[in-house]
């Protein structure tokens, strides 16, 4: 893999004298659901820090970026955002499967055919390679809309235990709905901690990912490491309360 | 037949051209070209080459009120017998009905930004009908996500009937590929992209395909002729001109020049799948399109499709879009001028009572038009925020057409 390649030359050359300028790794993370489940919303959430008013159809392949700093270490977040219709991930999306470090899976949990796609989501990536020890999350969107909510808690949870996924449910419109949830964490929000805890997940990962030359931090949020335990299991690293 | 305003362009050229001391002026090449446009209006055939020429040249079709009568022609349509309103049915039983009411009820940002909500909302149920409407029309083809981006940009000018016509022409053709059960196609015409830019500049090539960013950077631009990432409007009916007047491939063509147009940014670019992705996928507002579109012309010309696919290995039978377009170029050049369309359409008998205004509106509709339905007029004035002074003119233009041709246009 061509991470594999990169972290070589990385490490190889941080033992030389004459340190090259600090790297700053790049955590990829694809999100894939149904048309309309909120990825976009969701993304656009973490890496501008708020809801956005308008969204359009995802067409093919969007891309966000966010630069964070985990432990004192700057990293760039990547979120690839994808097209829901099925025709664009048949022949189009294959092409992100590749180099990516992480899957975040969405539904909608007022939409209960989001939900019942999942398993087919979970099969696709599979098939590009993407399994077990790939970090792979669940999340539950628009929780907000407590009056229209077509897929409980418990039904999610249960799905998500069969596939030993972490579940999370949030709203990437109101994301402090939740109530006291512990994922949220002081006073950031739930989406943040969200894909925060798969930055936490994929640093504690032994392998070095893709690197580039660090750039200026705008935007740079600091998440203490607190929660992260380094486990294996679904449940040991993402938050159950959720 | 020969309304006010074209009165006034013949008077302005009745003068000889050496007495059109402005030539230095800009705005005398425009009414030369506004001249020429209508002279090859109403040449019997039309004068199809001429309103191509038109289209793709410098400033385009210069008005949505000359677009509503040169597109239709472009796509050898009779605005006297377009479609009827979608009835109510057309909602019913359609397997892409969810995925077009996710997207079009989502797509705001292609309305114009001063637009009350209401009547966007009134304009959006029209662009949920009219894709509906050729969807079910036409069982072979297949919605995908950026097709409403091509449909509304046909309603915001032509209105909702002849949104419905052109959308049908377009889809068979120009946009056919992109529209079966798969996105095989689509992936075909895409890799056009690469070898046109091996052919200009072999460094940038490499490049690109040492970064292995792929062409889905340039995915909605092609499907959506560039509506979905233009935020100026008058920018993509600009670039709807030339594509309504161009080979279908034209898009990838435009597209490589776009590409071309940043080569120092790309090669600055980290060579790496994600940067360069980011960098491209964002197109930028500012584009020189004048320029773009001639280079877009001179690309096309020195390497056209069929050269491509020798070179590239790709085979234009792939292609539907390709294999029809000589056929359907042929079909747009016996076309009778408007004035002859409208005395032979009455000339039909029968026909006669459809144009009339009952039947210019679904029955529902037209008896909601009498008590002055809130829904209609709420759509006229959509249309009339949207086309402004336009609105003004056509509707001079319609009355000397006949009042069937106003109600046609909503
Ligand atoms: N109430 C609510 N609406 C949301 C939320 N997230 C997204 N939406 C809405 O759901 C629709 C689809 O969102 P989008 O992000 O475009 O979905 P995508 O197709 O998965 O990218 C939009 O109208 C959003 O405003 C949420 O958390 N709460
Ligand atoms: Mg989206």
């Amino acid at each position: 893999m061509a991470e594999g390649g990169s972290s070589v030359e990385f490490s190889s050359s941080l033992a030389n004298s004459n340190l090259p300028p600090p790297r700053t790794r790049i955590f990829k993370i694809i999100v894939i659901g149904d048309s309309g489940v909120g990825k976009t919303c969701l993304t656009y959430r973490f890496c501008a820090g708020k809801f956005p008013e308008k969204t359009e159809a995802t067409i093919g392949v969007d891309f966000r970026e966010r630069l964070v700093e985990i432990d004192g270490e700057k990293i760039k977040i990547q979120l690839w955002d994808t097209a829901g219709q099925e025709r664009f991930r048949k022949s189009m999306v294959q092409h992100y499967y590749r180099n990516v470090h992480a899957v975040v899976f969405v539904y909608d949990v007022t939409n209960a055919a989001s939900f019942r796609s999942l398993p087919a989501w979970i099969e696709e990536c599979k098939q590009h390679a993407l399994g077990t020890e790939v970090p792979r999350i669940i999340v539950g969107n628009k929780c907000d809309l407590q009056e229209s909510i077509q897929v409980g808690t418990d039904v999610a949870q249960q799905f998500a235990d069969t596939h030993s996924l972490p579940l999370f449910e949030t709203s990437a419109k109101n994301p402090n709905s939740q109530g006291e949830g512990n994922c949220g964490g002081g006073n950031s929000d739930h989406v943040e901690a969200i894909f925060m805890t798969v930055a936490h997940k994929l640093k504690s990962q032994k392998p070095l990912v893709l690197s580039q030359p660090a750039e200026g931090s705008g935007g740079t949020i600091n998440l203490s490491r607190g929660r992260d335990d380094g486990g294996d299991g679904a449940r040991s690293w993402a938050c159950s309360s959720c | 037949m020969i309304t006010t305003e074209f009165l006034t362009h013949i008077h302005l050229f009745s003068f000889p051209p050496h007495l059109c001391l402005s030539l230095t002026e800009p705005d005398c090449g425009r009414k030369q070209k506004l001249a020429e446009i209508h002279q090859a209006l109403i040449s019997d055939p039309v004068d199809i080459e001429t309103l191509r020429r038109a289209a793709a040249s410098k400033g385009g079709l210069l008005t949505d009120e000359l677009r509503r009568k040169v597109w239709p022609k472009l796509l050898s349509i009779n605005v006297f017998e377009l479609p009827h309103k979608p009835g109510r049915d057309v909602r019913k039983n359609h397997k892409d009905y969810n995925q077009v009411v996710l997207d079009v009820r989502r797509s705001m940002k292609r309305f114009p930004k001063g637009m009350p909500a209401a009547e966007r909302a009134v304009l959006q149920e029209q662009l949920i009908d009219i894709i509906l409407e050729v969807l079910k029309g036409n069982p072979q083809l297949h919605y995908y996500q950026g097709y409403h981006d091509v449909a509304v940009s046909l309603l915001l000018v032509v209105g909702e009937r002849m949104a419905i016509a052109m959308l049908d022409t377009l889809s068979n053709f120009h946009l056919r590929d992109f529209m079966d059960p798969t996105m095989d196609r689509t992936k075909h015409i895409l890799n056009y992209l690469m070898p046109i830019l091996e052919q200009v500049d072999t460094e940038l090539h490499d490049f690109m395909i040492r970064a292995e960013v792929g062409t889905i950077f340039a995915l909605s631009w092609l499907i959506t002729w560039f509506g979905h990432v233009l935020s100026e409007f008058k920018h993509t009916l600009r670039l709807y001109d030339f594509f309504l007047a161009s080979h279908p491939l034209m898009p990838i063509y435009l597209a490589a020049t776009i590409v071309l147009h940043r080569e120092k940014e790309v090669k600055q670019t980290e060579c790496d799948m994600a940067m360069v992705h980011h960098l491209l996928s964002r197109i930028p507002q500012d584009l020189p399109y004048e320029l773009l579109i001639g280079q877009a012309q001179d690309l096309f010309d020195k390497y056209p499709p069929s050269l491509l696919a020798k070179r590239a290995a790709l085979q234009s039978r792939k292609s539907l879009s390709i294999s029809t377009f000589q056929a359907f170029q042929r079909s747009t050049l016996h076309q009778r001028p408007d004035s002859v369309l409208q005395r032979l359409t009455k000339a039909h008998g029968s026909d006669t009572s459809r144009h009339g205004l009952e039947a210019a509106l679904p029955r529902d509709r037209g008896q909601l038009w009498g008590r002055g339905n809130r829904m209609v007029k709420m759509a006229v004035w959509g249309l009339s925020a949207t086309l402004g002074a336009a609105v003004f003119a056509v509707a001079q233009t319609a009355m000397d057409w006949g009042p069937e041709v106003l109600l046609q246009l909503f």
